[in-house]
C-alpha cells in the first residue's frame, strides 16, 4: 500500500467522526429526560441547589457551545468529565475497555477456530450428508437470539451441571497484578495456571454466546470461496502434477480460500465489540456495552459522546485493517 | 417511430426471458425440499399472526394472579387449556406467543419494506449519477455504519419513546444502509452494460433507465438481502424488546416475553423459554428459505 | 523469538512452582450495582453508600433498630435547637496509618456543605442532605460544633450517612484522586476496584471497634469482604444457592421459598422504606373528582397483589409514611376493597360507563403495574400500562406545579431516614419536587413547615398524624405498600443482620 492512499484512508476518518459526533449531539439534544433529576432521584433539594449541580456539570450552556467545547477538547484527548462517575470519561472507558475487547477476540478466535475446519470439510464433502449438517448447523447459529441462548447456556453449565461460574470475569482467590489488563494473557505472564483456567472457565460462555453467529457467517464465506477456489486451473494443474489432495488442499487452496475470510472477519469484529451488550448484561460481564446502555437510561451524555466515537474509530479502523489483510493475502490486489 | 417499435420489442423480449427465467428460478426452489418446507413453516407463522384471534386459546392480556407462574400442561400442576403455562401474570403464554407472532412478523417486515425502499432509491441515485450525489449518499452511509446497530436504535429509542411506529423507525434509520449498498453496487455495474447504454442513446430519461432498465435487472440480489435481512431485524427487535425499549404492555412481544421471563428462569423455565423457541423457529425458517431463495435467484451463488 | 522462548521458559517454571492460593476467609456480597464512586461526598446514590459505608465510619451510626448511636464521635449533645455539639472519639486511625482528629470532622462537612468546596469550584452533590447547616467549628481538641441556621430535628438522622474523610489525605490526592481511592476510618480497607466487577476489602487491622452502642465491638470478623455486582436477579439467586456468595441482595419474591428449601442459603427481610404508591393528576379532567379517586382506591384489592406478586413480603399503607416512620398515623382508614362500591362512585361522578385512563410506570415495576391494572379494569376503570424511562417520566410528572399531562403514575419514593421530612414533604407540598399529584392543601402545607422546625418531639409526631389523617382522606394518590428488603444469606454467616436504611454492614459478620 501507498503512503498517499494510507494518508487518504486517514483522511476520511475525519467527515466520519465528526458526522458521528454531529449525530450523537443532536439526538442528545432531541432527547428528553434531565440528568440532574435523575442524579438527586428521591430527595430533597432546594432549586438553588439543583442550578448549582447543573452549572457543576456544565449543563447550564446553550447547546451549540457545548458541542464546540466537546470537540475542541475531544480532539486534545479530553471527552469530559462522566457525570454519574465524577471521573474523567477517558479513564471510566479504559477500565472497561480491556474487558470488552478481550471478549470479542476470544468470541473470534472460537468463531476462527471452529469456522475455517468446518468450512473447509464441508467444501470439500459438498452435498454430502456432513455438508447440509453445516449448512443447515450455520443457520441455526444465525438464527439464535444471543440473548435467548445465553440464558439457556447459563442455566445448563453455571446452574444444573455447575461446571461453571455464574458471572464475573475471575474469581477472588486470583490476585493478578495487571499487566496487559488481558486476564488470559495476564494470568499467563504472572505464572498462575490456575487463575488462567479461572478466568478462561468465565470467559467460555460468553464467548461462544457472542461468537456463534459470527461462526456461522464465517463457515459460509470459507465454504463459498474454497468451492470457488478448487474450481481453479492452478489447482486442477497442480492435480495434473500429481501433487497429494492433501497438499494441495491444505497449502495452495486454503490459503486463497481464506482471504475472504479473513476480512469478513475483521469486519465482523467491528460488530462483535459494538455488539455484546446484550452478551454483558446476561452474563455480568463487566465491559464496556453495559455501561454505554446505562448511560444512556441515565443521560451520562460526556460516557456516550465518547464511547460512540470510540465505536466509530474501530469500526474504520478495522475495515481498513480487512483492506490491508486483502492486499497481503492476495498479492494480486492492488490496493 | 422506429424506435418506439425497437423500443416496445426489446422490452417485450426481455420480459419474456425474464419471465422464463423466473419461472425456472421458482422451479429449482421449489425443488429445495428443506426452503420449500421452510417457506411453508413462514407462511405458517404469518398466518397464525392474521388469524390470531381465531386460534389463541384465551385473551393475550387476560391476567389471573391465582394463575401466576403455572407450568406448562404435562407438568404437575399443569392444565391442558394452558399448554405452555402461564407467566408472572397469569397470562397464557401459547396466547400470548401467537399474538407476539404479529408483533414480530409486522416489524420485520414493515422494517424491511421501508428500508429496502429508501434503499434502492439512494443506491440508484448514488450509482446512477455518481459524482458529488454518490459522494454525499456514501458519507453518509460510512457515518451510519459507524455507530454500532443496537446502540444507534437504543439512543433513538430513548430519544423518540417507546412504542411501535418508533421501533421501526429507530430500526430503519440505519437499515436502509445495507441495500442502498448493494443497490449502488449493482447499478455501478449494469449501468455500463450495453443494454443501458442502448437505452441511453435512445434518449430515455434517467428516470426511466434507472427504474425500468436497471431496477428489473438487479431486484434478484436485492429480494434476497431483503429476506435475509428481515430475520435480522427480527433478532434485532427481540433484543430492543429484551433491553425493555419495546412495545407497550400488555401487546405481546416475544422479545419482551423472555426478558420479563427470565428473572423467573430457576423457578419457571418455561416462561423465558418458549418465546425464545418461537423467536428461533421463525428466524431459522426465514434464514433457510432465503438461502434457497438466493440459491435458486442469484447465479452468482450457485454451488 | 529469543526472547518469546525465554518468556515462554520462565512461564512455565513459574506455573510449576506457582503459590498456593491464599486460604483468607472471603465473605461475598452478591450486589446489584457498582459504586459510581469511592469518594462519600461526590455521588447521590444509594448503591454506593451501601459498599464505602464498610471502609469509612461517620460521626453517627443506626443500630439494627434504627436507633441513632454514636460512631466516630464518643457522645453528642443539642446545646440549643440550633445548635449541636459532638464529642470526638480519641485514638481512631485512619487506614493509612494517621490518626482522625475534630479538624478532620470538621473539613469533612465543611466539604460537603460549602460552596465550592471539593475543588474545581464544584459544589458537593450532598450539599442539599445536610440541610440548613451553617457553620461547624472546632471548640476544642476533641469538639465539634455544628451550627444550624434554623431549627432541623433531622440533622441526627442524615449524619449516619455522611461519612468522615481524612483532611491531610483529601489535600494530598485532591478530588480527583478521591474517586477511585479509599482513606477512611471504617472495618475494612480497600484492597482492589475491579471497576463494574467487584471490589475487594480486607480487615483493617487498626479498627477502633465500632461504635460502643453496637456489640461486639472490634475488629472485623472476616478476612475479607467483597462486594460482588451481579446486576441479574437470577444470576445473584445462582450465585448464591452454588455457595459462591453469602449474602444477596434484592431477593426476588417469587425466588423466596426456592432459597429456603435449598441446603445451603436461607432468607432474611427486614422492614423497606420505600413507600409505593399511584400518584392521580388532580390537573386533569378525570381525577379533579374525588369520588374517581376514591373509585381507584376501592377498585384496588392491595392484599391481592402483596400477596401473590409480592409474595407476603410487604406492609399495606393507607398513608405515604411507612410503618416505621416517625409520626407514622397508626389509626388511618382503610380504603377497602370493594369494586361494586368502585362502580357506584363512578356513577356518581358521572361516569356509569366506566373510564378510560393510562398509567405511566417505569419497566421495573411493569409486573406489578399490570397487575394493578387488570385490576383497576374489572371495577370499570379502564387502565393501559404505559412503560416508559424514568428519565422521562421524571420529567412528565415532576413539574413542580408546572402544567401536567397523564392520568396516573405508578411510583414509589424511599425515604432511608425514617423521618417524615423525606419523604412527606416531597411529595405533598404545594408544587413540591415529587408532588406529581399536584396536590396542594394549605392545611398540610402549614402542619409540614411547622413540624419540620419543631422541637418537641411529641408535638411533631402530633402534626405529622394531623397532615396524614388530611391526605389520606383528600386522597391525591392511593398509598400502596412498603416492600420489605429480601436478602438471601449463606448458611455459613452469622453475626450479621440485614439493615432497614438497606446498609449491608458487614462489620461483625462472620463465616463458620
Amino acid at each position: 500500500m501507498s503512503l498517499a492512499r494510507f494518508i487518504e484512508r486517514l483522511l476520511q476518518l475525519i467527515p466520519v467522526l465528526l458526522g458521528v459526533s454531529a449525530i450523537v449531539f443532536v439526538m442528545i439534544t432531541l432527547t428528553p429526560g434531565d440528568p440532574v433529576e435523575i442524579m438527586i432521584g428521591d430527595q430533597i433539594v432546594t432549586p438553588e441547589q439543583e442550578e448549582a449541580l447543573r452549572r457543576d456539570l456544565g449543563l447550564d450552556r446553550p447547546m451549540l457551545e457545548r458541542f464546540g467545547l466537546f470537540l475542541g477538547n475531544a480532539v486534545q484527548g479530553d471527552f469530559g468529565e462522566s457525570f454519574y462517575h465524577r471521573r474523567p470519561v477517558a479513564e471510566v472507558i479504559a477500565e472497561r475497555l480491556p474487558a470488552t475487547i478481550e471478549l470479542s477476540l476470544v468470541a473470534l478466535l472460537v468463531a476462527l477456530f471452529t469456522a475455517i475446519p468446518l468450512g473447509v470439510l464441508a467444501a470439500i464433502k459438498k452435498n454430502s450428508i456432513f455438508d447440509r449438517m453445516a449448512t443447515v448447523g450455520s443457520l441455526l447459529g444465525v438464527s439464535l437470539p444471543g440473548f435467548w441462548f445465553g440464558i439457556l447456556l447459563l442455566m445448563l453449565f453455571a446452574v444444573h451441571l455447575q461446571i461453571l461460574p455464574v458471572s464475573g470475569r475471575i474469581g477472588f482467590s486470583s490476585e493478578i497484578e495487571p499487566i496487559t489488563h488481558f486476564l488470559l494473557i495476564d494470568t499467563l505472564l504472572r505464572g498462575r495456571p490456575d487463575a488462567f483456567l479461572d478466568a478462561l472457565s468465565h470467559i467460555i460462555l460468553p464467548a461462544i454466546t457472542l461468537g456463534l453467529p459470527m461462526t456461522a457467517i464465517l463457515m459460509r464465506v470459507t465454504r463459498t470461496s474454497m468451492l470457488e477456489v478448487l474450481r481453479q486451473d492452478y489447482i486442477t494443474f497442480a492435480e495434473a502434477k500429481g501433487l497429494s489432495r492433501h497438499r494441495i488442499l491444505w497449502r495452495h487452496a486454503l490459503k486463497n480460500a481464506l482471504i475472504p475470510t479473513v476480512s469478513v472477519a475483521a469486519i465482523e469484529t467491528g460488530s462483535l465489540l459494538g455488539g455484546n451488550m446484550i452478551v454483558e448484561t446476561v452474563f455480568g460481564w463487566p465491559g464496556l456495552g453495559r455501561l454505554v446502555v446505562e448511560s444512556i437510561f441515565v443521560r451520562n451524555y460526556p460516557l456516550v459522546q465518547a464511547a460512540v466515537l470510540f465505536y466509530a474509530v474501530t469500526y474504520v479502523l478495522l475495515n481498513f485493517i480487512a483492506d490491508i489483510l486483502y492486499t497481503v493475502l492476495n498479492p494480486r490486489v492492488k490496493l | 417511430m422506429t424506435a418506439v417499435m425497437r423500443e416496445g420489442e426489446a422490452v417485450a423480449n426481455t420480459a419474456a426471458a425474464e419471465e422464463s427465467i423466473f419461472r425456472r428460478n421458482l422451479h429449482s426452489f421449489a425443488e429445495n425440499r428443506l426452503a420449500l418446507g421452510s417457506a411453508i413453516v413462514v407462511l405458517l407463522f404469518v398466518l397464525m399472526a392474521i388469524f390470531a384471534p381465531l386460534i389463541a386459546p384465551h385473551d393475550p392480556a387476560e391476567t389471573d394472579l391465582f394463575r401466576r407462574l403455572q407450568p406448562p400442561a404435562w407438568m404437575p400442576g399443569g392444565e391442558w387449556s394452558y399448554l405452555l403455562g402461564c407467566d408472572a401474570l397469569g397470562r397464557d403464554i401459547l396466547s400470548r406467543i401467537i399474538y407476539g407472532a404479529r408483533i414480530s412478523i409486522f416489524i420485520g417486515a414493515a422494517v424491511v419494506m421501508v428500508a429496502t425502499t429508501i434503499g434502492i432509491m439512494a443506491g440508484l441515485a448514488a450509482g446512477y449519477f455518481r459524482g458529488w450525489v454518490d459522494v454525499l449518499i456514501s458519507r453518509v452511509v460510512d457515518i451510519l455504519l459507524g455507530f454500532p446497530y443496537l446502540i444507534f436504535a437504543i439512543g433513538l429509542m430513548a430519544m423518540m419513546g417507546p412504542g411501535l411506529i418508533n421501533i421501526i423507525l429507530a430500526l430503519v434509520y440505519k437499515e436502509w444502509v445495507i441495500p442502498c449498498r448493494v443497490v449502488r453496487g449493482e447499478t455501478l455495474v449494469t449501468r455500463e452494460l450495453e443494454y443501458v447504454e442502448a437505452a441511453r442513446a435512445l434518449g430515455a430519461s434517467g428516470k426511466h433507465i434507472m427504474l425500468r432498465e436497471i431496477l428489473p435487472n438487479i431486484l434478484s440480489p436485492v429480494i434476497v438481502v431483503s429476506t435475509i435481512r428481515m430475520a435480522h431485524v427480527i433478532i434485532l427487535e427481540a433484543s430492543l424488546s429484551f433491553l425493555g425499549l419495546g412495545v407497550q404492555p400488555p401487546t405481546a412481544s416475544w422479545g419482551a416475553m423472555v426478558a420479563d421471563g427470565r428473572a423467573f428462569i430457576l423457578q419457571a423455565w418455561w416462561v423465558s423459554t418458549f418465546p425464545g423457541v418461537a423467536i428461533l423457529l421463525l428466524v431459522l425458517a426465514i434464514n433457510v428459505a432465503s438461502q434457497g431463495l438466493r440459491d435458486a435467484f442469484d447465479p452468482r451463488f450457485h454451488e | 523469538m529469543k526472547t518469546m522462548s525465554r518468556l515462554l521458559a520462565v512461564s512455565v517454571l513459574a506455573m510449576a512452582t506457582a503459590a498456593p492460593i491464599a486460604n483468607a476467609q472471603d465473605l461475598i456480597v452478591g450486589f446489584t450495582q457498582d459504586a459510581a464512586t469511592l469518594d462519600p461526598g461526590n455521588h447521590r446514590n444509594r448503591e454506593t453508600e451501601t459498599i464505602i459505608r464498610n471502609m469509612f465510619d461517620g460521626i453517627l451510626t443506626r443500630d439494627s433498630a434504627m436507633s441513632i448511636q454514636p460512631e466516630l464521635a464518643a457522645s453528642y449533645t443539642q446545646v440549643s435547637p440550633t445548635v449541636y455539639d459532638f464529642k470526638i472519639r480519641e485514638g481512631v486511625k485512619f487506614h493509612d496509618g494517621s490518626n482522625m482528629t475534630a479538624e478532620d470532622v470538621k473539613f469533612t462537612l465543611d466539604r460537603l456543605t460549602r460552596e465550592g468546596a471539593m475543588g474545581n469550584d464544584q459544589t458537593s452533590p450532598r450539599k442539599s442532605l445536610l440541610g440548613p447547616i451553617e457553620s461547624v467549628e472546632v471548640t476544642d481538641a476533641t469538639t465539634v460544633r455544628v451550627t444550624l441556621s434554623e431549627p432541623w430535628p433531622l440533622l441526627p438522622a442524615m449524619l449516619p450517612f455522611q461519612e468522615i474523610v481524612s483532611k491531610n489525605f483529601v489535600e494530598t490526592v485532591g478530588t480527583e484522586g478521591m474517586a477511585t481511592q479509599a482513606n477512611g476510618t471504617g472495618p475494612f480497607k480497600l484492597v482492589d476496584w475491579r471497576k463494574g466487577d467487584s471490589i475487594i476489602m480486607e480487615r483493617f487491622d487498626d479498627y477502633y471497634g465500632g461504635a460502643d452502642g453496637i456489640q461486639p465491638a472490634g475488629k472485623a470478623c472476616v478476612d475479607r469482604a467483597i462486594f460482588k455486582i451481579i446486576p441479574e436477579s437470577a444470576s445473584r439467586v445462582a450465585a448464591l444457592l452454588a455457595g459462591d456468595v453469602h449474602i444477596i441482595n434484592e431477593l426476588p419474591p417469587f425466588a423466596v421459598e426456592q432459597v429456603k428449601n435449598s441446603q445451603t442459603a436461607d432468607v432474611m427481610t427486614v422492614n423497606g422504606t420505600r413507600s409505593f404508591f399511584i400518584a392521580m393528576n388532580l390537573e386533569g379532567e378525570t381525577f379533579d373528582d374525588i369520588q374517581v379517586r376514591q373509585a381507584v382506591a376501592h377498585a384496588l384489592d392491595k392484599d391481592l397483589i402483596i400477596d401473590r406478586i409480592l409474595g407476603g413480603n410487604a406492609a399495606s399503607i393507607s398513608g405515604i409514611l411507612s410503618p416505621d416512620a416517625f409520626g407514622k398515623n397508626t389509626d388511618l382508614p382503610e380504603y377497602s376493597y370493594d369494586p361494586e362500591k368502585a362502580r357506584a362512585l363512578l356513577a356518581e361522578a358521572g361516569f356509569p360507563d366506566g373510564i378510560e385512563v393510562t398509567m405511566d410506570t417505569t419497566g421495573a415495576f411493569k409486573d406489578t403495574a399490570e397487575a394493578v391494572a387488570s385490576l383497576l379494569t374489572r371495577a370499570g376503570i379502564n387502565t393501559k400500562v404505559a412503560v416508559g424511562e424514568a428519565a422521562i417520566l421524571n420529567e412528565k410528572w415532576r413539574t413542580q406545579g408546572g402544567p401536567k399531562e397523564g392520568d396516573m403514575y405508578f411510583t414509589s419514593w424511599g425515604n432511608g431516614s425514617l423521618d417524615p421530612q423525606g419523604i412527606f414533604v416531597p411529595t405533598h407540598v404545594t408544587n413540591a419536587r415529587g408532588n406529581s399529584a399536584g396536590y396542594s392543601s394549605d392545611k398540610v402545607d402549614a402542619l409540614l413547615d411547622a413540624a419540620a422546625t419543631e422541637v418537641d418531639r411529641e408535638k411533631r409526631a402530633a402534626m405529622y398524624q394531623e397532615a396524614e389523617a388530611i391526605a389520606n382522606a383528600d386522597l391525591p394518590y392511593v398509598y400502596l405498600w412498603v416492600p420489605q428488603d429480601i436478602y438471601g444469606v449463606s448458611k455459613r454467616l452469622s453475626g450479621w443482620q440485614p439493615s432497614p436504611d438497606s446498609r449491608i454492614n458487614l462489620h461483625d459478620a462472620c463465616l463458620n
